[in-house]
């Protein structure tokens, strides 16, 4: 469930800011594209590995949970640039893979949605002069975001009625349901954004 | 104080709220009423979410239709279902969003929503997945997300409906002991039995106004 990533803890990663972590991320994507050294490549990915589930207190299991969806998809590339290019380039894109998906679920775990979208706003101020509202950009990304599970929910109780009904390959009769729900969800949350003050964001006060 | 002056509101053609007026000034209101008889029409009309066809709604003076922002940042509104009110993924998130149009300090603001959550017993949940959390629960979450900016007045429109006997009674417990003025839209009658007022809707009109040990047992009276 993509809304609920963010695991709660008292490490000092946890600690740190959004801006950190992200810039973090930023760098480790950057070095890992420079690095054309098996054995670094191989001491990155680990250190990656050890920040992730040691000191930043996220477990083992949580770190293979994270790379397991991945590896079909690194095994087709590692097959693939084996037959293509060396073994060399097979082992260095696989690792670049596995630790830019780490790194990526590392800052994703220990840092809160609004802590990114507030930075996500700061970035955005510079659009400001144009007219655009930063903290509303920020607020939509986090929201829709947070929307994605809710989509699945909504889709999977719909094909749950349609099963129940058998109905199961009734993929139109399952599209107006499904539809009709997500608009009225929407009004829902459109209501109660504005009973939240959504309008008054970026008022001058 | 909350006006309602000679209010219709029409949706397509049918008539919800048939002329309504009158003026709300209690500390504890309850409104009742069938399906259909325009309970949460009433209710999204006093925050300025629904916009009447005829008449005026005023709230402290401020008119829904012209001083809308205004109207909301004193009327506080709970939904009936609180995955539709609660945005953010983490309970203490959901509830900065409240504080938004406030822009407070980073201090002010953790201040604020530790000492909310403390409020409504909520602490031990403060970084726990919002929507992970028991149906009761996730309308106190809802209800700490309204009132972290501190109405003046909140609006309930079933808040209870979605919940078990022993979540409702809870829920209903805290909004009792609000301070602020609480309007309530409710089918659970037996909630109301301490409310200084109970208006009863009927086909989109007002048929009872009183007391509750007059209005509730006027309203229950035909099915007992």
């Amino acid at each position: 469930m993509i809304a609920g990533l963010y695991l709660p803890g008292d490490g000092w990663i946890h600690g740190l800011s959004a801006p950190v972590k992200l810039g973090f991320m930023f760098f480790t994507g950057l070095t890992i594209v420079v690095i054309s050294h098996v054995s670094v490549m191989v001491l990155l990915t680990i250190s990656v590995g050890f920040i992730f589930s040691v000191v930043a207190g996220l477990g083992f299991k949580r770190l293979w949970l994270s790379t397991r969806p991945l590896l079909i998809w690194v095994l087709a590339i590692l097959l693939a640039q084996l037959w293509l290019v060396s073994a060399e380039a097979a082992v260095l894109i696989s690792l670049r893979l596995v630790t830019l998906v780490w790194v990526a679920t590392l800052v994703t775990y220990t840092t809160r949605l609004s802590e990114m979208s507030d930075v996500l706003a700061a970035m955005c101020s510079v659009l400001r002069p144009l007219g655009v509202n930063p903290e509303r950009i920020a607020f939509l990304i986090a929201l829709t975001i947070r929307l994605i599970p809710s989509v699945f929910d909504i889709v999977r109780d719909v094909r749950d009625v349609q099963k129940a009904r058998g109905l199961e390959r009734a993929y139109i009769a399952m599209f107006v349901p499904a539809l009709t729900r997500l608009l009225r969800e929407s009004d829902a949350l459109s209501d109660a954004l504005t009973a939240r003050g959504f309008e008054r964001w970026g008022d001058k006060r | 104080m909350i006006s309602i002056d000679h209010v219709t509101v029409r949706l397509q053609s049918r008539v919800v709220l048939d002329d309504l007026a009158l003026s709300l000034t209690e500390h504890r209101i309850g409104v009742i009423g069938d399906n259909g008889s325009g309970k949460s029409t009433f209710a999204k009309l006093l925050n300025g979410l629904l916009l009447p066809d005829h008449g005026t709604v005023t709230v402290d003076g401020f008119d829904t239709r012209s001083d809308g922002k205004k109207v909301r940042s004193r009327v506080g509104f709970l939904f009936q279902n609180p995955d539709n009110q609660i945005v953010m993924p983490t309970v203490a998130e959901d509830l900065a969003l409240g504080l938004k149009p406030l822009r407070l300090d980073g201090d002010v603001l953790r201040q604020r929503i530790s000492d909310t959550l403390e409020g409504f017993s909520l602490s031990h949940l403060a970084d726990r997945s919002a929507h992970l959390l028991s149906g009761g629960e996730k309308q106190l979450v809802a209800l700490a997300g309204v009132m972290i900016a501190e109405p003046d007045i909140l609006v309930c429109d079933e808040p209870t409906t979605l919940l078990d006997r022993r979540n409702a009674e809870l829920v209903m417990k805290t909004i009792a002991d609000l301070p602020c003025t609480v309007i309530v839209v409710t089918h659970h009658v037996e909630h109301l039995d301490s409310f200084d007022r109970v208006l009863v809707l009927d086909k989109g009109r007002i048929s009872h106004d009183g007391a509750p040990d007059c209005a509730i047992p006027l309203y229950l009276g035909p099915l007992s």
